[in-house]
């Protein structure tokens, strides 16, 4: 099992996870965040705004999807065609051990 | 070295912290999120459960047809929900009783929605106060 955190731009969230929806991973947690990337964050004027809002999304999958569901974000996520700074990133982590409390049992 | 996160219910934060503390764990980080689980397909579980909200929602001033509406987008899997996302670090040898304590704090009769537990695995961690790390850090 697979733990995938994807920080994407706010607005795209919705479209994000309606996605992943139809392709059958419903479950997902989301916060809202703030932070900076390598650009180290945005210049306007005489301002920097290192603290970016943005949405991390986790999900928990099988080793078989992480591909298909890292392949439908990166699509998604990504804006212009050639991508722009700040549309995100996506971790993955392995997860020992899932639980569900309601049955009890392990897995998902 | 194991981190251990608890999706909860809003209201089981309390009883989820109370039976941290008597499976000897106080320390913990505890975040607001929003979150949904896998789409539940059996008929007859979503059956009972729109009954039981359905009862739940009707008063003297809402429609019929309005309040079924809304419990229907409560029960089609695309609605998030306000949870607690609990992350525990913790020795591998507790991580069993420690699943056992929030699992138990948390079961409710509604099943659906009482959450879920993930533990992965963690390289290392330091304390701040002394710079120790590994498993010292943890408590």
């Amino acid at each position: 099992m697979l733990l995938i955190r994807t920080i994407v731009r706010p607005e795209k969230k919705d479209e994000v996870l309606a996605e992943l929806s139809t392709a059958g991973f419903n479950a997902a947690t989301m916060v809202d965040v703030v932070g900076r990337g390598k650009q180290k964050g945005i210049k306007i004027g005489g301002m920097v705004y290192d603290e970016i809002p943005k949405t991390l999304i986790l999900m928990v999958v099988p080793e078989d999807a992480k591909d298909t569901v890292i392949k439908m974000i990166l699509s998604i996520a990504k804006t212009g065609t050639e991508g722009t700074f700040g549309d995100g990133k996506i971790f993955v982590s392995p997860v020992d051990e899932v639980y569900t409390i309601s049955k009890g049992t392990q897995g998902l | 070295m194991k981190e251990i996160m608890a999706i909860v219910r809003m209201k089981k934060t309390g009883a989820t912290k109370k039976a941290l503390v008597a499976a000897g764990v106080a320390g913990f980080t505890a975040v607001k999120v929003l979150g949904r689980g896998n789409l539940v397909t059996d008929p007859q579980t979503i059956e009972e459960c729109k009954e039981k909200l359905l009862s739940m929602g009707m008063d003297e001033f809402s429609e019929a047809e309005d309040t079924e509406k809304m419990v229907n987008s409560f029960l089609d899997g695309s609605r998030f929900f306000p949870r607690r996302l609990f992350t525990i670090l913790a020795h591998d040898e507790d991580v069993p009783r420690i699943i056992e304590a929030v699992a138990n704090a948390n079961r409710t009769e509604y099943g659906i929605g009482d959450g879920t537990i993930f533990v992965l695995p963690v390289f290392d961690a330091v304390r701040v106060r002394t710079g120790e790390a590994g498993d010292a850090a943890i408590w």
